[in-house]
């Protein structure tokens, strides 16, 4: 399992290309039905993955930002399953470094690229095209 | 308040076979009782001892022509048997009396409006102060017109920051003038740039504490106001701005600048198309209240009102990050100049809405002869502001 990721450093500890788990040190047990573990299987399913809430505004934003330019994200609204959003919740809060919301969160070629707004510093900068282009969810 | 009686009638309280006048009644006795301080100008004429009500022609014989500035009482009305001129003449010196008095209540009232709105002005300033230091006790804010602790901390804050722009923008300009080399200018645009990113921090603070302040724009002037977008400038606007006044640029920096205008323009749009979407779930919620449950709706209500400061957050966030933006495209040199440009415009921008609050208003002022001339300029002043109506 590699999981690398495009964000903050507090996921970092989790995560990063040399992370192995040994199998009795970790008190976590990363199993099939672990949150993190669901989010990361269904952000490498698709090019462009957006976690969000079917009632949240600013996950409406974004979706509308990436309609915009083309693209067409796969959505999970999290709150379809209320069984599993509050576990869902609270791994997309912790991968995305704290802050005042879980959702929107975006991953582009399996790799997390945060919330609204650094998506939006990414578009600005001009880096979000390539990495669209580079996970094939967009074309010249 | 201002007796409606001109002052002389106040010489012809009854005096004869009358009680109040205390011992003696009786003719020739001046109505010194009635108290009246108009009587202080009747010192030299004693009354005659006639019926003392004001008869029709003849009373004003009696009358010491003591009234000054009325312009009106000649001596003429001496001679008897002319009642229509003196009735007249009479009427004339009465209706300017009425007059004088008048201009003499306007004269009056005005200068307690005056002072009034003085006192009220200084009255707000202390509150807004008393209130940015009370916030440590948890002050919210306050329905209706009056400012917030939050909102009055930001307008101090932003004051601040207007006067440290102008500090910059000098020294952006002397610096352009003075071809400094790059990395001495390079830490003077930088610094400009952590100024942005001060005044976006504080809109962040603001934001926390009192959003509709900032979003219905009340800290910025009238003219600012009529262009903001999600509570300050819309980033595209101002790229556009730009585009006309930069100075030559490469190809690659043309590229750049209309990428950036672009981009800014589709998150502008994502972000305006994610407020409406709040708009009209709170429309929903607020009207399908109904009596019963109307407590859980307006629960439900501000926890949606409570996202508005995401918003107002991530505009000033495209904020930021189109003059980091703009930055990174340019050279030094063309970074200052650039910064030079945006600051200039804000400052007209602000210096048009000053003009237009102070914008001739003659008409308006009251002037000091008859008040019937008001009239005629109050509709002068509504057809000339049905022009700017239609501007």
């Amino acid at each position: 399992m590699h999981f690398c990721y495009y964000g903050t450093e507090s996921a970092a500890v989790w995560w990063n290309d040399s992370y192995t788990i040994p199998a009795a040190k970790h008190s976590v047990s990363l199993t099939d039905d672990h949150p993190l573990e669901r989010i990361q299987k269904m952000a490498s399913a698709n090019a462009v993955v957006i976690f969000s809430i079917s009632t949240c505004c600013m996950c409406h934003a974004v979706k509308r930002l990436f309609s915009g330019m083309g693209v067409s994200p796969t959505v999970h609204e999290i709150d379809q399953d209320p069984t599993r959003q509050a576990d869902l919740e609270t791994a997309l809060l912790r991968l995305l470094g704290g802050g005042s919301s879980p959702v929107p969160a975006v991953f582009i070629g399996g790799k997390l690229v945060g919330s609204m707004d650094s998506v939006m510093a990414s578009h600005i900068s001009g880096t979000l095209v390539p990495l669209l282009k580079q996970a094939g969810a967009l074309w010249l | 308040m201002f007796p409606s009686w001109p002052i002389r009638f106040h010489h012809h309280t009854p005096v004869v076979g009358s009680s109040k006048s205390g011992g003696g009644g009786g003719g020739g006795e001046e109505s010194t009782d009635s108290g009246s301080a108009a009587n202080t100008l009747s010192t030299t004429v004693p009354e005659s001892p006639v019926s003392t009500k004001p008869s029709s022609s003849d009373h004003h014989h009696l009358q010491p022509p003591q009234m000054d500035g009325a312009g009106g009482f000649s001596q003429s009305h001496q001679t008897a048997g002319r009642q229509t001129p003196e009735k007249t003449l009479r009427r004339l010196a009465q209706n300017r009396e009425a007059a004088r008095k008048s201009r003499l209540r306007k004269k009056a009232y005005v200068q307690q409006l005056e002072s009034s709105r003085i006192r009220l002005t200084q009255l707000e300033q202390d509150l807004h102060r008393a209130r940015s230091q009370g916030i440590f006790l948890g002050g919210g804010g306050v329905a209706g017109g009056s400012i917030s602790s939050g909102g009055a901390i930001f307008d101090m804050e932003y004051a601040r920051w207007l006067d440290e722009d102008l500090r910059h923008m000098s020294e952006l300009r002397t610096a352009v003038q003075a071809h400094l080399t790059d990395g001495d200018l390079r830490v003077i645009v930088d610094a400009y740039i952590s100024h942005y990113d001060e005044i976006f921090r504080l809109k962040g603070v603001a934001a926390k504490s009192d959003v509709f302040h900032l979003i219905t724009g009340m800290w910025a002037t009238p003219a600012e106001r009529c262009f903001l977008w999600m509570g300050g400038f819309r980033p595209s606007d101002l790229i556009k701005m730009l585009i006309s006044q930069l100075d030559p640029l490469t190809e690659q920096q043309i590229m750049g600048i209309y990428g950036l205008q672009q981009t800014s323009q589709q998150a502008e749009d994502a972000l305006s198309q994610g407020l409406e979407q709040l708009q009209q779930s709170l429309i929903d919620t607020i009207a399908n209240g109904s009596i019963n449950d109307s407590m859980h709706h307006m629960a439900v209500a501000l926890g949606k009102l409570a996202n508005l400061e995401g918003f107002v957050r991530q505009a000033d966030n495209l904020r930021q990050q189109t003059l980091h933006q703009l930055r990174r495209i340019l050279t030094v040199r063309q970074a200052a100049r650039c910064f030079l440009v945006i600051g200039e415009y804000y400052g007209r921008l602000r210096a048009l809405s000053s003009l237009w609050a102070s914008r001739p208003r003659e008409a308006l002022q009251m002037a000091d002869d008859n008040s019937c001339q008001t009239t005629t300029d109050l509709h002068m002043v509504q057809s000339s502001q049905n022009q700017f109506s239609n501007f």
